[in-house]
């Protein structure tokens, strides 16, 4: 008899769970009460600190509407999910801001997890701006799905740019990871090369949580490259450095958006790090007036450096807003047209959103100098 | 020939730091016949303690390593004593209970640490040395040279001490020992205690070589846990060459498999289990599960 209760009351239970989220939906569809956003983001484990960089960006530009009055008089309620940077948590979490009622999404900074659940949001009608960068983000083809900031390939082909065509480099290495950025990087760079008859001297592949990169490092020394370009995320791709610097190499590293943030600087050591070539879309923080602001306000809020991840979360939340305001805060394919309509002048550059949800197409070039990121002269 | 021995350099650094983790869950599975499943957990306290007392207070590395251990080892009693009632009545749920210490610590380092992590940069700031070309550096000695020291250590104390003796006869038979007089709690407790310090030690050690963040120990752990497996799970030289073995082989599969190196280091280990099923030290001094 007592199991069959228990089992009644977990059913129950579970029923009563799911009956108060739908109705939470209704009160949101309406004109008042606090217009619900939800962030998806890692906020453990070995991506977390994307995940703790892009509620920074977007806390501060929700703070700053909500303390303006909010969009229409209401007020803006941004609420954060931990994904753990696992697809599968990613597609849970999902279902649950559609029951929830939320009707936005920031996040996630991992292109495997917003891959994952791009398919539910686009059925559930959820707008989401993704700060992952994967060109498989761009394959989705879905409507709902906007990228803050340029894709792989952007900045790839920029870093080829300046390493082949501008610095005469041919002799290059590359280590990329097998994880959903490792990959993207690995193919628009290799592409990027192809298409200037480069051939990479070392084409290593790691696993993304590996910790000793001794085989893959010694075998690249031999062939003695002059630039060896990392497709792995910031830690990773730091102590790959370090370790190579242990091992003797001198060649100068080159990669994208990871490569630039200071969590990379402190892993690999400032001294390993210098001379990095790194491609970005936001070089750092006194560029212009806007990001001396973004900045400033960034440093009295959570008391840190404001870096890439924070600056194209900032970005990607003031479109949104701006297009709740614009469309009188609509919801599902009003909204999302809304943001496809909407031109801002960011951090980044300059927004304007192309049918496959990419707004920004250039990066620029930035060499690590002295434990700072600063642009190259070209 | 130098790409294989600088692998092996390279494998053997890690390998240790996996050798003193498996020496932390044989400890308490000898003692008890229990995994410690918060064992990973344990590892990213000492890192994130010993990287806390480094660099924020500035103590010097030696010292911030033996507050890092001596908390940790607090850690170790607390769970030992939370546990202790379970202790011969319901083995599942004390498994279960470690567990859930494991998710407890994840959650309070988060609080305490934040979710980002930090890096530890190396207390031996000397170049690596150079041997016809094969470079070691100074700190992996350093690592070497303590895993060496407290696996004696710990040897010493199971054999010639009163307390390690009684450790081994509750290891060898619980009913027993107790005839005779043994505190089967005080020796588990001990036991934890010490697996907890291990953990912090190895945490504290490989932060210097990696990144200190809450996901650290969850590497750390299925890789130790596997070393012990390996080398005969309860044995104590077993831990020590299991942990060196996955350091290797670990090392060269990366060098062969690239991005499979996970999976062919993993399908290895599962031929040798098969082949001989209680690792290489296949010694089965407890079997109260």
């Amino acid at each position: 008899m007592r199991p069959t209760l228990a089992v009644l009351a977990v059913v129950l239970a579970v029923a009563a769970g799911c009956s108060a989220p739908g109705s939470g939906k209704e009160e949101s569809g309406n004109d008042s009460g606090p217009i619900k956003i939800a962030v998806v983001d890692a906020q453990s484990g070995q991506l977390s600190s994307l995940g703790a960089w892009e509620l920074k960006g977007a806390r501060l530009a929700v703070d700053e509407w909500n303390a303006a009055g909010g969009v229409n008089g209401r007020q803006i309620q941004l609420d954060v999910f931990d994904d753990q940077g696992d697809p599968t948590i990613g597609t849970n979490l999902a279902r649950k801001i559609d029951s929830e009622g939320y009707i936005a999404m920031i996040g996630t900074a991992e292109s495997a997890v917003t891959i994952a659940m791009s398919p539910l949001l686009k059925q559930a009608e959820i707008p989401n701006i993704t700060s992952g960068q994967s060109p498989g983000l761009v394959a989705t083809k879905s409507d709902f799905l906007f990228l803050n900031g340029p894709t792989s390939t952007t900045y790839d082909e920029t870093l080829a740019k300046h390493i082949v065509d501008q610095q005469g480099i041919k002799s290059i290495a590359m280590i990329t990871n097998n994880g959903g950025y490792g990959k993207g990087e690995h193919d628009a760079f290799l592409k990027a090369l192809t298409s200037r008859n480069v051939t990479p001297v070392a084409d290593q592949v790691v696993t993304a949580d590996q910790k000793d990169f001794s085989a893959v490092l010694t075998s690249i020394r031999q062939k003695n490259p002059k630039v060896i370009f990392l497709g792995a995320e910031e830690v990773e791709s730091g102590l790959i450095v370090k370790q190579a610097r242990d091992l003797g190499i001198t060649s100068a590293f080159a990669g994208a958006a990871p490569q630039g943030t200071p969590v990379f600087l402190d892993t690999a050591g400032a001294k390993n790090a210098e001379g990095t070539i790194v491609s970005s879309p936001y070089l750092s923080n006194d560029i212009d007036e806007a990001s001396k602001k973004f900045a400033a306000a960034y440093k009295a809020k959570f008391n840190e450096e404001a870096e890439l991840h924070g600056a194209k979360a900032y970005d990607g939340t003031q479109i949104l807003l701006t297009a709740l305001k614009t469309s009188n805060v609509a919801t599902g394919k009003p909204l999302a047209d809304a943001i496809r309509a909407t031109k801002h002048d960011g951090l980044l550059g300059d927004f304007a959103f192309d049918e496959t949800g990419v707004g920004i197409f250039s990066t620029s070039i930035g060499i690590i100098k002295g434990g700072k990121l600063v642009a190259a002269e070209s | 020939m130098q790409v294989f021995l600088q692998t092996i350099v390279g494998g053997v650094s890690l390998g240790a730091v996996y050798a003193l983790v498996a020496l932390g869950f044989s400890l308490v599975y000898r003692t008890m016949g229990l995994v410690n499943f918060a064992h990973g957990n344990v590892v990213t306290v000492g890192a994130y303690l010993a990287s806390t007392f480094y660099l924020s207070t500035k103590l010097p590395f030696a010292l911030a390593m033996i507050i890092a251990i001596v908390v940790t080892g607090a850690i170790g009693l607390v769970i030992e004593r939370v546990l202790r009632p379970l202790e011969n009545k319901d083995f599942d749920l004390m498994l279960i209970g470690t567990i859930g210490f494991g998710i407890v610590l994840d959650a309070l380092i988060i609080m305490i640490w934040g979710a980002t992590g930090r890096a530890v940069p190396s207390p031996v700031p000397t170049a690596p040395i150079d041997i016809f070309g094969l470079r070691i550096r100074t700190y992996d000695l350093v690592v070497l040279a303590i895993a060496a020291l407290a696996t004696v250590l710990l040897v010493l104390f199971l054999s010639r001490t009163k307390r390690g003796t009684a450790m081994q006869a509750v290891a060898m038979d619980h009913e027993a020992a107790t005839a005779v007089g043994i505190h089967v709690g005080r020796s588990n407790a001990t036991a934890f205690m010490i697996g907890a310090g291990l953990a912090a030690l190895a945490g504290g050690l490989v932060g210097p070589l990696l990144y200190v963040s809450p996901a650290l120990g969850g590497a750390l752990g299925i890789k130790g846990f596997a070393a012990a497996i390996l080398g005969g799970f309860g044995s104590i030289p077993g831990a020590i060459l299991g942990g060196l073995a996955i350091g290797i082989l670990d090392s060269f599969t990366a060098g062969h498999f690239q991005g499979y190196s996970e999976l062919v280091t993993f399908l290895v280990f599962t031929v040798i289990i098969m082949v001989r099923p209680t690792g290489i030290f296949g010694e089965r001094t407890v079997n109260r599960a």
